[in-house]
């Protein structure tokens, strides 16, 4: 799903985002990052989603290799993934149904289900009382899911999340965890950023990755079988 | 693809939201463009008007052939037959005195009791040939070489002129559309890119989102169409209104003028409008979106 080979991003302003990262993503995993603020954890979602291109070493993601890709490319790759931005990105003056449609409308999804799929993202979510509100008349929490449903109801193959919990109170940001991760049993590989610690610290199973000063310490758990 | 058609509503919603956001600037845009195309129809239906005349002129283009005094009925059916074997001529007919008479009577209307004044009939027969008017320099030529002509009265010198009337408006017309042409592309394409920096932030959203780029043009296509179809609309009313008031003028003033029907010209000029405006705002909303670059 993701390959990063010695993959470092320098910003023009000189700063070291990431150094010589290493990673290998399959299908269906479910990856962890945490590091503190700064650290490097939104810029290597950046690199995922062709935001930003490596300024050294080699990335491919969903068999794209980034640093080679036309802009077209990228647009055709991006609709494969389910993004969570951290600052939502949200479309104002329109409803919350309204915006998780919008993410769907240039996808392969026939629009026979495309209603379907986003009232059943935003009932994952909790909000399917809330779907004809303006976006603007949500709570941050609130507007932090429709996000969250409108990444879900694409049906993605990747699902990059930034600090998908940022601004829920703790049983919300845990329902939003367990939702996110249960997609990795749809074999979608499930990558989320978060400062909160608490909230994975019992996660038994997944790709957990610290990252700081632009470095990554990878760390995999998985359930023992017998 | 059937997304597309599923998106239409879509579509012209985001292009109504479009037109919303900014509608100020929107409807002075229209206005402009509505103001501009005006100026084009009417250049475009005088142009028209002048074609029609001068044809109507052209087919019914005569000379008046007055012949020496004193011939007689013989030598005025020799000429007359001689006048008929050139080619160009059609209809050949004598006027008489008494004719040529209430001929004038008629045309000054009221005026007519100045006739009055002459105590004898002060009007001379003459042949009235009707000719093809491609054909007078020839005829004109074969009748000067023909006996007891005393004179030829032609309305050659009229016709130029109106031909020359009809080429400069051809040269108007075409500065016009040359005018209209850019000044609606720069209306349009500037409203255009006004709306995407008004809406830089959902656009680039659905950029990251992996929307394709005729996706997000496409609102903003239906947005330019609108402004110049919105705007050819007023453009056809006011020449609508004026094409009516200047006729009603027009056929008071000076009834012998050959008019072509108004109704003729209006379907053409709203032909002409719509396929217009709506080349015009595509090509602007393109120019318009084209260079609006990666946000």
């Amino acid at each position: 799903m993701i390959e990063a080979k010695d993959v470092s991003l320098i910003y023009e302003n000189g700063t070291v985002a990431l150094k010589d990262v290493n990673l290998y993503i399959n299908p269906g995993e479910i990856v962890y990052i945490t590091g503190p603020s700064g650290s490097g954890k939104t810029s290597l979602l950046k690199l995922f989603m062709g935001i930003e291109y490596p300024t050294s070493g080699s990335l491919k993601v969903m068999g794209q290799v980034m640093e080679k890709s036309k802009s077209s490319d990228i647009g055709k790759m991006r609709r494969k993934i389910g993004p969570v931005f951290q600052e939502f990105k949200l479309i104002r003056g329109r409803t919350a149904f309204e915006n998780v449609m919008l993410g769907m409308r240039f996808l392969d999804i026939p629009p026979k289900n495309m209603k379907e799929y986003a009232i059943e993202a935003l009932k994952n979510v909790g909000l399917q009382h809330k779907a004809s509100s303006l976006v603007e008349m949500l709570s941050w929490g609130e507007s932090q899911r429709v996000a969250i449903a409108r990444a879900i109801a694409r049906r993605p193959s990747l699902i990059l999340a930034d600090e998908p919990t940022g601004n829920l109170d703790v049983d919300n940001a845990m329902n939003i965890m367990d939702l996110l991760a249960s997609f990795k049993d749809e074999n979608t590989t499930v990558i989320i950023t978060t400062h909160a610690t608490h909230l994975i610290a019992h996660k038994e199973e997944g790709t957990f990755i610290r990252i700081r000063n632009g470095s990554l310490q990878v760390e995999k758990r998985e359930v023992a079988t017998i | 693809m059937k997304n597309v058609v599923y998106n239409i509503g879509y579509f012209f919603n985001e292009a109504k939201t479009l037109f919303r956001i900014d509608l100020l600037s929107n409807m002075l845009s229209i206005i402009s463009i509505g103001l501009i195309f005006f100026i084009l129809s009417l250049v475009i239906s005088g142009w028209d008007i002048m074609n029609f005349t001068i044809e109507v002129i052209e087919k019914e283009a005569e000379i008046n052939v007055y012949y020496k005094e004193g011939l007689s009925d013989e030598d005025i059916s020799r000429l007359i037959d001689n006048i008929k074997a050139i080619d160009g001529v059609g209809n050949v007919e004598m006027v008489d005195e008494e004719e040529s008479y209430s001929r004038m009577k008629e045309i000054l209307g009221d005026e007519a009791h100045i006739l009055e004044l002459f105590e004898d009939n002060p009007f001379s027969p003459f042949i009235e040939v009707q000719i093809n008017i491609s054909d007078s320099d020839n005829i004109l030529n074969q009748l000067h070489d023909i006996e007891n002509i005393d004179f030829i009265r032609d309305n050659k010198s009229v016709i130029d002129r109106l031909k020359d009337i009809v080429s400069v408006f051809e040269v108007i017309g075409l500065l016009a559309v040359i005018a209209v042409g850019v000044s609606t592309l720069m209306v349009v394409s500037h409203i255009i890119r006004q709306g995407i920096y008004n809406n830089r932030d959902e656009i680039n959203t659905l950029k990251l989102l992996g929307a394709p780029q005729i996706f997000i043009d496409f609102p903003f296509l239906v947005e330019g169409l609108f402004l110049t179809l919105a705007g050819g609309i007023i453009a056809f009313v006011m020449l609508f209104i004026l094409l009516n008031y200047g006729y009603g003028q027009v056929e008071m003033a000076i009834p012998f003028i050959p008019l072509p029907s108004a109704d003729n010209i209006i379907r053409r000029i709203v032909m002409f409008i719509i396929v217009t405006s709506g080349i015009l705002g595509i090509v602007g909303s393109l120019l318009g979106v084209a260079n609006q670059g990666d946000s």
